[in-house]
């Protein structure tokens, strides 16, 4: 039996970083919001307090805080004639659940687009014609520019009270920071952290080959901070559990530390955890959503009218549920026609170890998710001339450990075998001694890689599971290649005894079984034209205007930044639209 | 329903909270005669402030029911007693008070039938509500307060302490005259409006006074001597010392710290725990800027004792633990049990992590707050101003005796403290006390 | 080579052993001394052994065995055996991760696809170990005369490496190298996770490597790059080095 509730104001699926913004802009709106969670109520505590925080088994290895693949996953294939098998287990990249999402267990690693990242297609065709891009390449420009989005990036950034230090403040060129980065309006809330050791080789080896290393901006607050919320954030000890775990500490911001804390306060919005939305309602004409449908922790199925729906899960999930919901032409690879699937995208990684003599106390377990380590920008989007290497997109070049946990960060010499004495030997002489070099780089998008549902396998509640399609291309592999051997450059200068190479060669397919980063992108995109993106550029659906979708689901191709701040900045100019214009007005905000 | 997360105390806020007390925005008082039909929106309004001023709700509500419906049981030295249902309801409630039975039991602690009230009920202190705020409370409490049917308990005290009548006698011999003004100073307005706060709507003496022999406080205002609000110690915790001295009192904080601890429950120098954290969260919070700056005005008027020492910071210890240099005792179990919040400064972070260093309650004579603390953990609540709600884990499990001593031990004498040293037994004592099953870990 | 001492506790704690699992049998064994000389299974200071609850006789046996010569015990450092992983995996079985909790384990299971699409086989981790365990020991028996843990050292490594390889072939594994990456992670979580999962006994590991654990907090280190650390490892529940 199903139980119809009482309509409210909005209706928000999912409690992550953009669900926790929509709820607290739409609720300081004097709308009645309610958000449905599938996971549980997660908060600093009890659920990761110190020291049970720092325990690597049940965050880093188990995955404590992530989406229970017995009850979800997704189905991967790599081509659009082949078998997708399911993604049993967590590896390549990290499926958030609870409330929080990914915002809890994020790095925190926090970056602006560059001004060209926004105008992808255009800005590449410009200056090196259309036909330096491949003919099954489909990126695409957003509908907004850098300096359109500024506000919205800055607002984000307080928000977290993200450290760094600023490279251009309205055009002028500010040393020590990124001189690649867009013109801000202003620095980054907090100084940087300090840089680790590993970061200052990096740093000090960059700058002899002419390169200009900055600190990584990082939403670990290397200072307390109150957020425009009133909610305060504590500083960050570059304890070395970060990414994949929650912050004992206050300081890496999450919705928790920076918006619920304030939301929960407030008497118009009401959270509810163990809620699964299995589909948006429509009206009878298909032109409104009326509100959703979801699965509650007693499973029984409820109706939750709504005026206004917020789809904000992460990214694989949106996209699953408006193909679920039957909004929006679903993506054809055959004709390219449709736009829901279309341009899934990942990014690409290579990395190197380095080992020094036994003298180097490099201690690699102090470090944070993003903050104290030293990047070069250098070789990132279109901040160098594409013409002679013939690939487009880039990545940046970072150098530092997140942390040492000896599970997942402890690297042994090349040559050395995975197990057994000399296993040991090697891991005991250089832990202390041994460092990484990393390229985080873009990858785009194509007519092959795209998101359907699977016609065989079934999640939990019996529904389809979310099939990806996806597989590298030659562009990236010969952007990988010109990065990492950039960044192995850097490596060389270092002068470590020894390293290793870990990177993606042509033909070497997509493997799922290493992680490269959670940072899936796409199928439900952002753009200027129906025909060819699913929502506009408040992250409106072009087809349903009272429903708006949120999430790195809205980039047409993945940059070689960290996603977060892109999409913190979309969401609040989306919250800002549906605040200012939807709500005195509602239907389409950009006309088809 | 399980699968619905609320945390109905965390959503109010300004109106809302007035509303969510029973506030009735609609034509007040169907139902029950004793209203006083005319009651206007801003005497009850008035009066829900003077609830708030003297935190009714804390005693008369058992978290999660209906507001003022009672039944919280109240632990005191001779046995549990439970509040009583204070809402207008006719058959269970005050719905048959008159404004004379209402001010009778509110102000001199006798009950509508006589008999005397447990001290418990701060009367003593309510003497000082003036005539209007206690009209308005009484018009708050008649129509602007959800009238509910909830019998009352009775207490479990057995006889003889069971019997009333010695009540009486303890209200004639420790209760001073009636309606006594609240304290002058000096022609101080903004200090006069604290005291009156202090002294009497806010009845801080209950928990800040120490009592004597038969329970009874020992000071009602600054005039009585320096017991006033000089510190005691309930629940197992260390009550604060709110006079002037600098290391046990408020010597070290200015006027606008005090302002900050009551409105958001922290500031530069510490944050709330215990039983004051709902006083902040429940009342302190909601009081209005202005009655906030004359509290602390006022309790800055209280002397610090005449062998007052000034705290001056040592950063001995600041620069061992820099260097890794944990030869002292308990310096290793503090960096690994506390100094990632409270650093190895013993600073911590303002507004955020309470200092150590300086902080009255680590150089409080009486450990059972520190103990307390380390042993269950405590939480501040989230507040209007400072909605996060920080929380220390508990080291109960984590810590064996020894290294609880040792640890409050290290923090007493370092960064310029200066208290006594804790043992190991005053640790297993203290776990007995507060939870009898509270093991020391075995590891 | 290994030292007297260590030789002499591995001897005591297969007496331990033996004694702690009732109805073992020695079957396939060749004898005292490739037993001693192939399982170093002494936890040095250990009073009473651990008692496995999901492993059988045979299986604890195994994983002791492997577990030794995936991080076995030298002068370089403490040994998988010493440090309690046997106990950690035997734990890790009865969580709910060995029942599979954290995977997705719905079919069809399609094995014959890329190894970069993951591991697909149709066993949750206890029943992985079962079914494994099981096919190694009859592949051990059938081309060497002996279970696993009946044979020495190198013979041993030699069966882990065509394990890894994949080379190993087993009856009713499709994918043989799958349990060896099961395997050898499960060896590395109990040698390297907290002490209070069962491994990682007194944080061998962590004094090993240099890892300070649980204290995470480094506010004063971070201001001071490139200075030794000079801290032993602490322990979530306390334990202090």
């Amino acid at each position: 039996m199903t139980t119809t509730l009482k309509s409210v104001d909005a209706v928000v699926i999912g409690l992550g970083w953009t669900g926790s913004i929509l709820s607290m802009e739409l609720a300081s709106s004097g709308l009645s919001v309610v958000a449905l969670e599938r996971g549980a109520y997660r908060d600093t505590s009890p659920d990761w307090t110190y020291p049970r925080a720092a325990d690597e088994l049940k965050y880093g290895i188990r995955g404590e805080l992530f989406q229970r693949l017995s009850k979800d996953t997704v189905t991967i294939r790599h081509a659009i004639d082949g078998t997708a098998v399911p993604y049993r287990q967590l590896n390549a990249f990290l499926l958030p659940n609870n409330v929080g999402g990914a915002g809890v267990h994020w790095n925190g690693q926090h970056y602006r687009p560059s001004p060209e990242d926004l105008k992808f297609y255009s800005h590449n065709v410009e200056r090196y014609g259309a036909k330096f891009l491949p003919e099954d390449m489909t990126i695409q420009d957003y509908d907004v520019t850098y300096d359109e989005l500024e506000p919205y990036l800055d607002q984000f950034e307080r928000l977290c009270g993200t450290s760094g230090q600023a490279g251009n403040i309205g055009g002028k060129i500010i040393a020590g920071g990124n001189p690649f980065e867009g013109p801000r309006s202003r620095g980054y809330p907090t100084p940087p952290l300090p840089d680790t050791e590993g970061a200052l080789r990096f740093a000090a080896a960059a700058k002899q080959l002419g390169y200009s290393p900055f600190p990584q901006p990082a939403a670990n607050c290397s200072q307390p901070w109150t957020n425009p919320y009133g909610v305060r954030l504590g500083p960050c000890n570059l304890c070395g559990y970060c990414e994949r775990y929650g912050c004992y500490l206050y300081s890496k911001a999450s919705p928790q530390t920076t918006i619920l804390p304030a939301l929960l306060q407030k008497s118009n919005f009401e959270m509810r955890t163990h809620s699964t939305v299995t589909k948006i309602n429509m009206s009878a004409d298909g032109k409104r959503a009326t509100g959703v449908t979801y699965v509650d922790a007693a499973g029984r199925e409820v109706i939750q009218p709504a005026d206004l729906v917020i789809l904000s899960s992460f990214q694989i999930n949106n996209v699953r549920l408006l193909l679920l919901s039957g909004i929006g032409k679903p993506y054809d690879p055959r004709t390219g026609t449709g736009v829901i699937g279309k341009n899934f995208a990942y990014q690409m990684m290579s990395e190197s170890a380095l080992f020094f003599d036994k003298d180097a106390a490099i201690n690699p377990f102090i470090g944070a998710g993003a903050g104290g380590q030293q990047i070069i920008d250098e070789f990132n989007a279109d901040h160098f001339d594409h013409a002679p290497h013939g690939f487009v997109g880039g990545g940046y070049i970072l150098g530092g450990t997140t942390g040492g946990r000896p599970l997942q960060q402890l690297n042994v010499p090349p040559g050395t075998p995975a197990w057994g004495a000399k296993w040991k030997k090697a891991a005991k002489e250089t832990y202390l001694h041994s460092t990484r070099v990393q390229t985080h780089a873009s990858v785009m998008s194509y007519r092959d890689a795209y998101v359907d549902l699977d016609p065989t396998y079934r999640n939990a509640l019996g529904q389809p599971l979310a099939r990806i399609t996806f597989d590298w291309h030659e562009n990236e592999y010969r952007m990988t290649r010109f990065v990492t051997d950039r960044a192995l450059e850097i490596v060389a200068k270092m002068n470590p005894k020894s390293h290793t190479v870990t990177m993606r060669r042509p033909g070497d397919r997509f493997n799922t079984r290493q992680y490269q980063t959670t940072h899936i992108t796409g199928g439900a995109i952002t753009g200027a034209n129906p025909q060819t993106s699913a929502v506009n550029r408040y992250c409106q659906s072009w087809d349903v205007s009272n429903l708006f979708v949120f999430g790195a689901s809205a980039f047409p191709q993945n940059l070689g930044y960290n996603p977060t701040g892109l999409i913190g900045g979309l969401t609040y100019m989306g919250a800002h639209a549906i605040r200012e214009q939807y709500l005195k007005s509602p239907g389409p905000l950009v006309s088809a | 329903m399980k699968a619905t997360f609320r945390r109905p105390a965390a959503r109010l806020g300004g109106v809302a909270f007035l509303v969510a007390m029973g506030l009735a925005l609609q034509p007040a008082g169907r139902g029950h005669a004793q209203t006083p039909a005319q009651a206007d929106s801003a005497l009850i309004e008035h009066g829900a402030y003077v609830a708030v001023l003297g935190d009714c709700m804390a005693c008369h509500t058992v978290p999660g029911s209906t507001s003022y419906s009672g039944g919280l049981p109240l632990a005191t030295p001779v046995g549990t007693i439970y509040s009583t249902n204070i809402t207008p309801d006719r058959q269970t409630g005050i719905g048959t008070y008159s404004y004379e039975d209402f001010e009778q039991a509110v102000r001199h602690g006798i009950r509508k039938d006589g008999k005397t009230l447990y001290p418990a009920m701060p009367y003593p202190d309510f003497r000082h509500i003036d005539d209007a705020d206690m009209h308005a409370l009484y018009a708050f409490f008649m129509s602007g307060v959800k009238p509910v049917h909830h019998q009352d308990n009775a207490p479990a005290i057995s006889w003889p302490l069971s019997m009333r009548w010695p009540l009486a006698w303890w209200r004639w011999m420790f209760v001073p005259g009636t309606n006594v003004p609240s304290a002058e100073v000096e022609h101080d307005a903004l200090a006069d409006r604290g005291a009156y706060l202090v002294e009497g709507a806010g009845h801080c003496g209950t928990c800040h006074t120490p009592r004597g022999f038969a329970l009874e406080q020992k000071a009602f205002s600054p005039q009585d001597g320096s017991a006033y609000l000089a510190g005691s110690r309930i629940d197992h915790y260390t009550v604060s010392n709110l006079r002037g001295g600098d290391i046990v009192g408020l010597g070290s904080w200015n006027e606008d710290d005090i302002v900050r601890f009551l409105q958001s429950g922290r500031n530069q120098h510490s944050a709330v725990f215990g039983g004051m954290a709902d006083v902040v969260y429940q009342s302190t919070q909601h009081m209005s800027e202005a009655d906030l700056r004359a509290i602390a005005h006022f309790l800055k008027t209280l002397p610090p004792p005449a062998d007052n020492r000034k705290f001056s910071y040592d950063p001995a210890v600041k620069q061992a633990l820099f260097r890794g240099d944990v030869t002292e005792r308990g310096a290793l179990d503090y960096l690994n049990n506390c100094a990632a919040c409270h650093r190895s400064s013993g600073m911590g972070y303002e507004d955020t992590f309470p200092a150590l260093a300086g902080n009255p309650v680590v150089n409080d004579p009486d450990p059972a707050s520190l103990l307390h603390i380390v042993l269950t953990g405590a939480t501040i609540p989230g507040t209007h101003v400072a909605p996060t709600h920080y929380t220390m884990p508990s080291f109960g499990d984590r810590l064996s005796d020894q290294e609880v001593a040792d640890i409050l031990t290290f923090i007493r004498s370092g960064w310029g403290n200066h208290a006594s040293s804790i043992d190991a037994e005053q640790v297993g004592k203290f776990r007995k006390l507060i939870a009898p099953t509270n093991e020391k870990k075995t590891l | 080579m290994p030292d007297k001492k260590i030789l002499k506790n591995r001897r005591l704690f297969l007496q331990q052993a033996l004694a702690a699992v009732p109805g073992i049998t020695l079957l396939g064994m060749t004898g005292h001394q490739s037993l001693f000389a192939s399982t170093a299974w002494a936890a040095p200071g250990q009073q009473t052994p651990y008692r496995p609850t999901f492993f059988t006789a045979t299986e604890w046996m195994f994983i002791n065995a492997a577990a030794d010569r995936l991080i076995p015990s030298n002068e370089d450092g403490p040994g998988a055996v010493e440090l309690g992983v046997p106990e950690f995996i035997d734990r890790q079985m009865e969580s709910g991760y060995g029942h599979g909790e954290f995977w997705y384990m719905s079919g069809p299971f399609v094995t014959d696809v890329d190894f970069t699409l993951g591991y697909q086989l149709q066993f949750t981790p206890r029943e992985f170990y079962r079914a494994a365990i099981a096919d190694i020991d009859q592949a051990c028996v059938n081309m060497h005369g002996h279970v696993f843990a009946g044979l020495d050292a190198a013979t041993q490594d030699s069966v882990l490496e065509k394990l890894q390889a994949g080379a190993l072939t087993l009856a009713h594994i499709a994918k043989p190298a799958e349990f060896f990456i099961q395997l050898l992670a499960n060896t590395k979580e109990g040698y390297f996770s907290d002490p209070m999962y069962g491994g990682n006994r007194h944080m061998g590991s962590w004094k090993m490597i240099g890892f300070p654990g649980a204290r995470a907090d480094f506010a004063d280190w971070m201001l001071q790059p490139g200075r030794v650390y000079p801290l032993g490892p602490v322990s979530i529940q306390g334990e202090k080095a």
